[in-house]
């Protein structure tokens, strides 16, 4: 079944302009996968706007990209679009995943009670490395690939039509292939640093479903 | 040297291993090179706690076999 996606990227600082290009990926493979894209980036990631396509349109996927915290997850300069005992009922019957920090331990929650499919998300920060040089070509940052890449697997495998909890499995052995082929001995000093962060972000990430 | 002590110089010391071209994103807390970070493990604020968190969880991880039960 073809679900319609409504994707947030708000771009405004170094993580969310990251998240931002990454996103971009995900929605070019969307386009062979699902049925319409409302792709709500930048000033369009609004509450407003989020609220009113949402309800208009009502897609059966959910990928946002931004800040948030346990009970929120926020768009463009921070601008809360989805808190938990506020608007999360705006969640039922979609699948989301949230590329955003602890939203997983009350949002992820609070959405699946009133009614949410399922919620993938973290219940801690996400963390990831960047290359300082790369900062204004993330689509060229190795550095930050070896994180986002196995964090963009929950929408790899959703839009391939597999269970949100089959996503959120094959996105944390994603985490931890990559981890494992980090911690070799001709692994440089960043590749090794980057190994404790994976394991944190693959330890955090959950998948609360009804 | 106590205890927290001698976490906090381990973490400090793992750092530095970092090159000086990394960032690192903390979410909303932001982004921190290399100097910040130790900055922020020495002064034993809310973002070096949660390095030393971070450290302190992959250590037991890797001790108890976290990579290769996924």
């Amino acid at each position: 079944m073809k679900h319609n996606l409504l994707i947030t990227r708000p771009n405004f600082d170094v993580t969310t302009r990251y998240l931002f290009v990454w996103a971009k990926k995900i929605i070019e493979l969307a386009e062979k996968k699902c049925g319409k894209i409302f792709d709500l980036k930048k000033q369009r990631a609004n509450r407003k706007e989020f609220e009113s396509v949402m309800r208009k349109h009502e897609p059966g996927l959910v990928f946002l990209n931004g800040h948030g915290d346990e009970r929120t997850v926020a768009g463009q300069d921070n601008e809360v679009l989805i808190r938990a005992g506020e608007n999360e009922e705006i969640l039922k019957a979609k699948i989301v995943y949230a590329l955003s920090c602890r939203s997983g331990k009350i949002l992820g929650p609070y959405s699946v009670k009133a009614g949410a499919d399922a919620y993938i998300g973290y219940d801690e920060d996400f963390y990831f490395l960047y290359d300082n040089d790369k900062q204004s070509r993330p689509e060229q940052d190795k550095t930050a690939e070896m994180f986002l890449e196995p964090a963009s697997q929950v929408m790899v495998f959703l839009l391939k039509n597999h269970s949100p909890q089959e996503a959120h499995i094959n996105s944390k052995k994603s985490f931890a292939c990559q981890a494992r082929k980090l911690l070799t001995s001709s692994a440089t000093s960043l590749e090794s640093s980057a190994v404790k962060y994976l394991i944190w972000n693959m330890q955090h990430q959950v998948c609360v479903e009804k | 040297m106590s205890n927290e002590q001698e976490i906090k110089q381990l973490v400090m010391e793992r750092l530095k291993t970092l090159p000086d071209n990394a960032g690192l994103s903390i979410g909303a807390q932001g982004e921190f090179n290399r100097d910040e970070l130790i900055s922020h493990v020495q002064n034993g604020d809310e973002i070096g706690q949660k390095i030393i968190e971070v450290e302190l969880s992959f250590l037991r991880g890797l001790k108890e076999g976290i990579l290769y039960e996924t």
